[in-house]
């Protein structure tokens, strides 16, 4: 064709074309798209709260992040990219600052700027409550514990917040800036009870309906910062039951689905109309020991019987973790040595703990001499992380025993492990198994498990780790702190403080007519690029 | 269709009961394998009439490599015991406490019977769930809990007949002459209690071992790894497609059993208390 | 008869109170929600705030006070878990879903139940008397949840999805639930309109009608049903109760999103205000229904009157 020909075609289409419809393309690789399509998800449960204070785990992410969105966004590889901030960078050791992004309204039209996040700031460190007029609420994290170094914040221009801290904290940008941001005068005039009802966020999504335990539907935000979803809606239809939810794919009912079992997930990856993807997650398994000394805890006056960490290192070599990726898994899990997942930023991969019971039982010997290995009251909680999870640990429990080491199991559930935990009563040859995940980007939040008390430290640092550990906090540039890290995990995989299981796959299974699907290694699902085929 | 009669029937009724106990009591002997030892490289292997099954696992293996028929055997150790036990705990308490209600009456039958009425408004799992949250979830605690919750028909039972025989002529001749109330209770109201109070303990056992095997099914009663018919139930829900045997084979069991159980209970009721309401 | 009326109500309100008052200590016997809604990484101190924001830390007295004169007025307190009120969140699972659901189960375990039960009457002792009291051994034998557990995989499995397997929604979704639902009732039932016929059969008006001609058909149901009704009526209301109960495990094999699984949900949750709502409307409905059951009763037959 004459190339003059092809340029007047190509204005003519041009001029035809509505403007915003160029941002709406009606095709995705080739294939014509329906703009005006509704894609219904089926989640394994509800979320308890919209607000996203009141807890953000992995069920909760996936309703939350839909509506609200935080400073800190992340792309599919993991990698932090600008959200609400177009960046971020520390000013000095002891000052953080924040560019917020220009022009991004909230749902209801109020504008997001540097009063919203300080706004957000209060709130998370529960100051000024009373001179905003909004009550507390009862948090999933309390900043101002875990961040106590924090100091103050103020705005520098309505897009430039600075955060002072009275030590350098070099996390920072990940602590604060992955948390979702609600809105500053929408919040006190409706009360915080509201954010749980109607939330307004700046997300892609807003949130136009909602039946508990039914469904939850999403609109698209046509105002949206950035490109708006190329559906008109998302619906999220809440089934529980794993095969109920492959029923339902399998039927039409709904477009994709989580929480895909491993051996479904074999089973339907042959089915011609199906497509299912997987992605590492950082959800990591472990059974934690009772490795605390007796003035730190309350139960019995004792020593917990797993402090010696030659104990926990002969564990950890007694677990054959091939196995149980094969057999309970069918590949869909990774086996990590790290306590940093493998997608979190300052990952250093360690070598792994090998399977070799002989060594295991050479070194229980070694540590515990005659006595032989202490007994292990090991509380299970089930039904809680799944089936996977209630399969894997006795088949784990047996490979304990094959060591020599007795284990007593008792299953319970989470609501009664937890309390456990809380009063500090478990027994001194006591362990739990529980697995981890962590809203943050940043390896810290793995790390720190063992620098405070919570209810999960049960092996906490010796002074040697805890200094390499605030090192790592204080260490504001980013190539020595990789390295400090590097250094952390290496003596932490050694020091064995947890036996580690596994680390969670996530399978999700969808019909071919959605495209661009991709599962990120956050605990949310992005439908941002996601199109369905008309 | 073999004309067995009402006597023939509960004859069969006593051998499944019979059986049970007997291949229960005998499971260390005759089970293929062990039945808590998980074995991951052999896990779902269908039975061996099947494709992949073999004879070593005769009803298959669970999720877990577990030999089904291991766990079938020792799973009827746990419903027999639980059943048993629990109902003679309920009983035992139920009939001590409806003797005394209906014997002394006033102000403590009142009570008792009010305590009654509001543990039979309160649904059984919700007080099960509750109580073995508290006290941990266990074999004793299980019967407990059963035992606990089910007292008071067998009050109520033990209160009628006893406020119907309160009355009569032998009871007054023997407070006439002297004997304690213990043994009036003792010899001669409690042997009228018991005829009514076995039937329904028969069809109690059955019902017992029905709710523990809800318990299970639950995640709320005998913790694992301990076989159990209605943990086994639980698990095998999850692998309807890929592992049927793992729910069919425990809910067989579960039904012989308690078939078995209701078959005695009818003869027993036809035999010992005509007046017992027929078809409960 | 309105002092049996009034009697009877006062028994209902005192029962109901005693349930109210017992789940409320046993439950805070068995722990606190405040660490379900914080994270595993919590510290402690972060647990005893949540707690004191719940109001969980003030003296148990002044709760249990404060509770009892809260629920005359239907204020069960916020749900934990979904921060609105407990008593909506209950009555919404209760209506429609396990309302639907146990109404259907009782519609058939009662109107099959009766042309099977006559049928066993009037065959006695012939095959299909048999059948039915085998058929009827074997339904109460079974428990409620593997009878569900097979009826999926015949009917959604095997059969390819002629049924569906799980949730709400429509008429097809509920044919199974229900079915298992009322499958023991409705072997009872059978049992019972058939021994209760034969016991009438036998009597003197009976004989009397058919002396006179009538038709067998009309002396069987116009007499004889009506004077079986009565232990019918009973064991009726006894097992609404029953199936209110049966409730909590079938809606969790089929996924209703009824009271009952709401209920199975709650406890491990700890969500202490919809545990108490679902209690009280549960015993509630329990009552309710014997005192209906009774006073029916005691209308047809004034022997029954006693209380």
């Amino acid at each position: 064709m004459a190339p003059w020909l092809v340029l007047l075609v190509t204005a003519v289409l041009v001029l035809l074309t509505p403007p915003g419809a160029a941002a709406q393309a009606s095709t995705v690789d080739g294939v014509t798209i329906d703009p005006d399509a509704e894609l219904v998800v089926a989640l394994a449960d509800d979320t308890n709260n919209m607000d996203p204070r009141i807890g953000m785990g992995s069920i909760r992410s996936n309703y939350i992040r839909q509506v609200f969105e935080s400073l800190v966004d992340v792309d599919h590889a993991g990698k932090p990219v600008p959200g609400l901030a177009l960046a971020w960078k520390p000013v000095n050791d002891l000052t953080w600052e924040f560019t917020l992004r220009r022009g991004v309204t909230f749902h209801d039209g109020e504008p997001f700027n540097a009063d919203t996040v300080l706004f957000n700031l209060d709130r998370f460190f529960r100051r000024n409550l009373d001179k905003h007029g909004i009550k507390d609420v009862a948090a999933g994290t309390s900043f101002e514990k875990v961040y106590p170094f924090v100091t103050r914040w103020e705005k520098v221009d309505d897009h430039t917040v600075r955060i002072h801290t009275s030590e350098p904290a070099a996390n920072l940008w990940d602590s604060i800036g992955r948390e979702p941001l609600v809105p500053r005068a929408w919040t006190v005039k409706n009360g915080v009870e509201a954010l749980n009802e109607r939330p307004v966020g700046t997300g892609p999504w807003k949130l136009v309906e909602w039946k508990r335990k039914n469904h939850m539907l999403f609109e698209r935000n046509e105002r949206y910062w950035g490109a708006p979803p190329r559906m008109k809606r998302l619906r999220f239809v809440i089934i529980p039951e794993a095969a109920a939810r492959i029923a339902a794919l399998r039927a039409g009912q709904v477009g994709l689905i989580e929480a895909v079992p491993p051996l479904d997930a074999g089973v339907l990856e042959r089915e011609p109309t199906l497509r299912v993807v997987s992605s590492v997650q950082k959800l990591a398994c472990r059974i934690y020991l009772n490795g605390r000394a007796k003035d730190t805890y309350e139960s019995g006056g004792r020593d917990g019987a797993f402090a010696d960490p030659k104990v926990r290192l002969a564990l950890n070599l007694a677990v054959n973790r091939e196995a149980i990726v094969q057999k309970i898994f069918h590949g869909l899990a990774i086996v990590n040595a790290s306590p940093v997942a493998t997608v979190a930023y300052g990952y250093a991969a360690q070598e792994a703990y090998p399977f070799d019971p002989a060594r295991a039982r050479a070194l229980l010997a070694e540590a515990t001499g005659k006595d032989g290995p202490p007994s292990l009251d090991l509380l299970f909680p089930t039904k809680h992380y799944g089936q996977a999870f209630d399969e894997t640990v006795p088949a784990v429990v047996e490979m304990l025993k094959d060591v020599g080491v007795p284990v007593n199991v008792k299953a319970l559930d989470f609501g009664t492990l937890l309390q456990t935990l809380t009063k500090g009563t478990l027994p001194p040859n006591g362990g739990f198994a529980a697995c981890r995940t962590s809203n943050n980007l940043d390896a810290d939040d793995f790390v720190r498990d063992w620098a405070t008390t919570t209810l999960v430290n049960w092996t906490p640092y010796p002074p040697e780790l805890m200094t390499l550990y605030q090192g790592t906090r204080r260490q504001v540039d980013p190539k020595k702190r990789l390295a400090l890290l590097a250094d952390l995990q290496r003596r932490v995989r050694d020091w064995a403080p947890v036996v580690s299981l596994y680390q969670e796959v996530k399978a999700y299974a969808h019909s071919t007519r959605v495209l661009r699907f991709t599962p990120t290694q956050e605990l949310n699902m992005d439908f941002r690029g996601v199109a369905l085929k008309k | 269709m073999i004309r067995l009669g009402r006597h023939g029937v509960a004859l069969v009724g006593v051998l499944v009961i019979v059986a049970s106990a007997v291949l229960a009591a005998l499971a260390p002997a005759l089970a293929p394998a062990d039945p808590i030892r998980n074995d991951l490289l052999s896990r779902l292997t269908p039975p061996m009439w099947m494709d992949g099954g073999s004879g070593r696992h005769p009803l298959g293996t669970d999720t877990l490599g577990r030999d089904v028929v291991s766990r079938l055997l020792y799973g009827a150790r746990v419903s027999l015991l639980v059943g048993f036990a629990a109902v003679l705990v309920a009983g035992a308490v139920g009939v001590a406490l409806g003797l005394v209600a209906g014997y002394y009456g006033g102000r403590l039958d009142d009570l008792l019977m009010r305590v009654g009425d509001v543990q039979l408004a309160f649904p059984v799992l919700v007080l099960a769930i509750a109580v073995l949250s508290v006290l941990g979830a266990s074999l004793g605690n299980v019967i407990v809990v059963l035992g606990v919750t089910g007292w008071v028909t067998y009050a109520r039972i033990a209160r009628a007949e006893t406020l119907s025989l309160r009355q009569r002529d032998f009871v007054e001749g023997a407070r006439a002459l002297g004997a304690r109330d213990g043994a009036i209770l003792w010899r001669h109201i409690l042997p009228n209690v018991l005829p009514p109070i076995t039937v329904v303990a028969t069809f109690s056992v059955a019902r017992t071992i029905i709710a523990e095997a809800s318990l299970s099914f639950l995640g709320l009663g005998i913790p694992p790894p301990a076989p159990s018919w209605g943990a086994m139930l639980d698990e095998g829900r999850n692998y309807l497609t890929t592992g049927w045997w793992l729910a069919l084979f425990p809910g067989l069991a579960i039904l012989l059993l308690v078939l078995g159980i209701n078959l005695v209970g009818d003869w027993l009721r036809d035999a010992l208390d005509p007046r017992v309401e027929r078809g409960m | 008869m309105a002092r049996f009326l009034a009697r009877r109500l006062i028994h209902a309100v005192f029962v109901v109170w005693g349930v109210v008052t017992v789940v409320f200590f046993i439950l805070r016997l068995t722990g606190d929600p405040a660490a379900f809604l914080v994270d595993q990484t919590a510290t402690r101190e972060e647990i005893f705030h949540a707690r004191h924001l719940l109001g969980l830390d003030r003296p148990l007295h002044a709760q249990y006070l404060d509770f009892i004169a809260a629920v005359p007025r239907g204020d069960f307190g916020l749900s934990i878990q979904q921060r609105r009120p407990a008593l909506p969140i209950v009555l919404e699972h209760l209506w429609p879903a396990t309302a639907e659901l146990a109404l259907a189960a009782i519609v058939l375990a009662t109107v099959l139940a009766i042309p099977l039960g006559v049928v066993a009457a009037t065959h006695r002792d012939g095959p299909l008397d048999h059948l039915s009291r085998v058929g009827s051994l074997f339904l109460q034998s079974m428990p409620s949840f593997w009878l569900g557990l097979m009826l999926i995989l015949v009917f959604a499995v095997a059969l390819g999805g002629l049924l569906p397997a799980f949730g709400s929604g429509s008429l097809r979704h509920l044919i199974l639930p229900a079915l298992t639902l009322a499958a023991a009732p409705l072997a009872q039932n059978v049992r019972l309109i058939r021994s209760g016929l034969l016991e009438v059969l036998q009597q003197d008006y009976v004989r009397t009608a058919r002396a006179k001609g009538l038709a067998e058909r009309g002396v069987v149901y116009r007499h004889a049903l009506r004077n079986a009704a009565g232990p019918f009526l009973t064991v009726t209301g006894l097992s609404l109760g029953f199936m209110l109960s049966g409730t909590l495990v079938i809606e969790t094999v089929f996924s209703w999103p009824g009271l009952g699984r709401l209920m199975v949900q709650a406890v491990p949750g700890r969500d202490f205000p919809v545990i108490q709502a679902a209690v009280v409307v549960f015993a509630v409905l329990f009552v309710a229904v014997n005192l209906i059951v009774d006073v029916v009763h005691g209308l047809v037959d004034p022997r029954a009157r006693v209380a």
